[in-house]
């Protein structure tokens, strides 16, 4: 009945409701893909190049003649992809620190941690550009990058949850009853440190999307020919003044999809946080 | 034999290679700042008014890596020497080579001496006289330390002065494109003797051309007019370069008024700037080539008929269109059309049923994979890949473009470590530079690993031979072997462009992309 209740508050605004639409609509886009786009994202047709936004090509085509619909079709695909993926890593090797940091305290807290602090200690982009340059260019090991660079962040949310956690009775009573160390925090822990874990992860899902249109942006993400948003933004600026199409589009993906994310975990933030959520259901909205 | 008879052997001469494909690269730092931290009396407009010539303002898009002439590999920064050293003699706009330090030159019945008269009266920038000891200097520093420029003086035997207004060159084989490699570029600039000792070149210049080398910023470099130079004193007070990466930034500086000449032209922005009267638009053919090479050392792509495959198979027009947008002219050998070393030979048609054909048999897999490196230095590389991937793809090879820095780029390419790669060669004025070192199996640029001895014995004639006919004949012979081996799979010449205010006058651009302000008058 909890996820119910969440979900009710969550999408009681239209904002989280056409944040969480958007999402929707660009998973569906990204799972049909080649099925979706008009044309063939990788064709190139020099003859036809540079054509505006036309009842052929919606988005116009690019300098090589590539459709620049398809593109950003495609494009959806990737970023989600990196996005999910990079996040992925992030959250189990974050969330995995942080658990063993906050439980057992002590030394094992004062290695990670610190550790954690020194990747914290970098610019992000710049930590991502540092690990690009010892793996190589390349989409996949943009996805390990910018997982290296979330890391802990969710490591320090995790571990802040987890040090009050501990203390609660039910975890005492559980240690008293016999449990081991693996059971505790598998059932009575996690459990019960996973909402700032999901705001988190919506949030980074954003954070990830934008680092790897940045990343492709500067020819270390995604490598040519294969569509992304961050390299067509790159490929387009060059064109700015004969084919506005090629950067305006890819961009406004990157816009849309980065805010829906934001908004959702706003939202999100609001709802999973229980202080907010009791004023929330203080406020009179019938249950 | 006097200037005038050199003439017959001089017209265009070896590889001046001023950024060349294995080992370019320095000074690839941009500065992004339009407006200059220069710091000296910029902006055209209000200095073009006073008597003195005003001070010309131009955009470049690169940094220099350093101003030693002899070591600097950086195109950027000869763009800057030009300016500033000279050398004891000079190509001319076509190419042909003209007295500078020197005033005369002779060479023995058997050609093997050359004998130099050096030219009275000139000084260097800081006030000591120039005399043969400075140029015996110079350039037993590049022989002795081993500088890039070395082989350029590889059948010299010794360079002697019998007295301070000769300078003798003694070689052990006759080299027909010896003025070129002495006077091809300003890497063969004389230094005044000592002076690599006495202060440091690299980031200090005493030349001794028309222009000093003031000062250096973040933002620029200031040149100043030199009173004592030994020809007609340059018409403009002074020179600032500006370092503006992004050619949107050049164009509108430009048009405004605050910058009279740049580079940073992309062939995209050709057309639109042709009606364009705010800005006088340069387009000319240069003598660069641009190429694609497999790495021969490594299967199957050792493979000859693999190669001709991939040649049969690319679409060199649509190459061409894509990544200059029509500002070149594709060739199927290295040297282009308006050179006298040209020789027609086009022996790969756009035919993709004989490129199926021949890479099915030789390839490895089905479809052949092959790693395409390319850097994003040179963004043309990224979007001819692009279109040569979609070609290939037809054909049976499966392209997988490799984006890389340029440091990372060249690493790659000098440890073998990559399929094929996309790049250029520029500057090169004698067929000894646009195919010896590249294709001699030893060739300090074959990183293709290309080795074929019938090759190797022509280029090596051709390289002594002295009768001009006879030595284009065993280039035509040797680069026809080249194509037909796909040693090079030669793509296109681009052409130079370049941009400058209307009303700037005596400035002349040229094939081998050498940038000389000597001569040029502002607009009023």
């Amino acid at each position: 009945m909890r996820a119910g209740e969440t979900l009710r508050l969550l999408f009681r605004g239209p904002t989280a409701l056409a944040a969480a639409a958007v999402l929707v609509l660009l998973v569906l886009t990204a799972f049909l893909g080649e099925r979706l786009a008009p044309y063939d994202a990788t064709g190139t047709d020099v003859s036809n190049r540079l054509q505006g936004p036309s009842a052929d090509h919606w988005f116009g085509t690019d300098e090589l003649g590539r459709d620049v619909l398809s593109r950003v079709i495609l494009g959806a695909e990737v970023s989600l992809r990196v996005g999910v993926v990079a996040v992925g890593i992030s959250l189990v090797a974050g969330v995995l620190i942080g658990l063993l940091a906050g439980y057992y305290g002590r030394w094992v807290d004062d290695v990670l941690m610190r550790l954690s602090d020194v990747l914290f200690a970098f610019p992000a982009m710049l930590m991502a550009i540092a690990v690009l340059a010892i793996l190589g260019p390349g989409s996949t090991n943009a996805m390990i990058a910018i997982g290296i660079v979330y890391t802990p962040i969710f490591a320090r949310i995790t571990r802040a949850s987890v040090l009050s956690v501990r203390e609660e009775v039910y975890v005492k009573a559980a240690r008293s009853a016999g449990a081991g160390d693996l059971r505790i925090i598998g059932r009575h822990v996690l459990p019960n440190v996973t909402a700032p874990i999901i705001v988190q992860t919506s949030i980074s899902l954003a954070f990830a999307i934008l680092s790897e249109a940045a990343l492709s942006f500067v020819g270390l993400g995604t490598q040519p020919p294969d569509p992304s948003w961050g390299r067509m933004l790159s490929e387009g600026r060059g064109f700015v003044e004969q084919a506005w199409w090629m950067a305006v589009f890819p961009g406004l993906a990157i816009f849309v999809t980065v805010l829906a994310f934001n908004v959702l975990g706003d939202a999100l933030r609001d709802v999973l946080d229980p202080r907010q959520r009791q004023a929330m259901a203080g406020t009179g909205v019938t249950a | 034999m006097n200037r005038g008879k050199v003439r017959g052997q001089v017209l265009a001469f070896a590889a001046i290679a001023l950024v060349s494909a294995g080992c370019g690269g320095g000074g690839d730092v941009d500065v992004d700042d339009p407006a200059g931290t220069g710091g000296s009396d910029s902006g055209g407009d209000g200095g073009s008014e006073n008597a003195g010539g005003g001070t010309l303002v131009a955009a470049i898009s690169a940094q220099p890596d350093q101003f030693d002439p002899h070591k600097t590999q950086a195109y950027a920064s000869f763009q800057i020497l030009e300016n500033v050293y000279d050398t004891l003699v000079v190509p001319d706009a076509e190419g042909e080579f003209q007295p500078s330090l020197a005033t005369e030159w002779t060479t023995s019945e058997d050609g093997l001496t050359w004998t130099f008269t050096l030219r009275d009266g000139v000084t260097f920038h800081d006030g000591s006289a120039f005399d043969s000891a400075d140029v015996v200097y110079s350039y037993n520093r590049i022989i002795d330390e081993q500088l890039a420029n070395a082989y350029r003086f590889a059948s010299v035997a010794s360079i002697d002065a019998p007295d301070p207004r000769t300078v003798t060159i003694t070689l052990s084989a006759p080299t027909p494109a010896l003025l070129d490699n002495i006077g091809g570029f300003k890497g063969m600039s004389i230094i005044p003797e000592g002076a690599a000792d006495a202060t440091d070149l690299a980031t200090t210049a005493i030349g001794t051309g028309p222009f000093t080398l003031e000062g250096t910023s973040a933002g620029g470099v200031t040149l100043a007019r030199y009173a004592d130079y030994w020809g007609d004193p340059a018409l403009v007070d002074g020179v600032e370069f500006q370092y503006v990466s992004e050619p949107a930034a050049a164009l509108t500086a430009l048009r405004s008024g605050d910058v009279h000449w740049t580079d940073n032209v992309p062939p995209q922005d050709i057309e639109g700037l042709e009606d364009d009267e705010e800005i006088e638009l340069g387009v000319t053919p240069s003598v660069d080539y641009w190429y694609l090479a497999m790495n021969q050392a490594k299967p199957p792509f050792d493979n000859r008929d693999l190669r001709r495959g991939v040649a049969f198979g690319i679409d060199r027009d649509e190459v061409t269109e894509a990544a200059r947008f029509g500002a070149a002219t594709t060739n199927q050998s290295a040297i282009p059309e308006q050179s006298l070393w040209y020789h027609e030979y086009a022996p790969f048609e756009h035919d993709p049923d004989q490129a199926t054909e021949l890479i099915e048999q030789a390839a490895t897999a089905d479809p052949q994979p092959m790693g395409l490196m390319v850097t994003d230095e040179y963004p043309e590389t990224v979007q001819a890949a692009q279109v040569i991937q979609a070609q290939l793809a037809e054909v049976g090879v499966d392209v997988g473009i490799e984006q890389e820095t340029f440091a990372t780029w060249l690493d790659r390419q000098a440890a073998g470590d990559y399929d094929a790669f996309l790049l250029g060669w520029l500057g090169n004025l004698d067929p000894f530079g646009f195919y010896h070192a590249q294709h001699v199996c030893e060739g300090t640029s074959n990183f293709q690993g290309y080795c074929n001895p019938e090759v190797d014995e022509l280029l090596n004639q051709a390289a002594a031979e002295t009768d001009q006919d006879a030595r284009k004949a065993l280039y035509d012979q040797a680069a026809e072997i080249i194509v037909d081996d796909v040693s090079y799979l030669y793509l296109y010449n681009p052409d130079v462009v370049q941009a400058w205010a209307p009303g700037l006058e005596g400035y002349e651009i040229r094939a081998d992309k050498a940038i000389n302000f000597e001569t040029v008058r502002l607009p009023e």
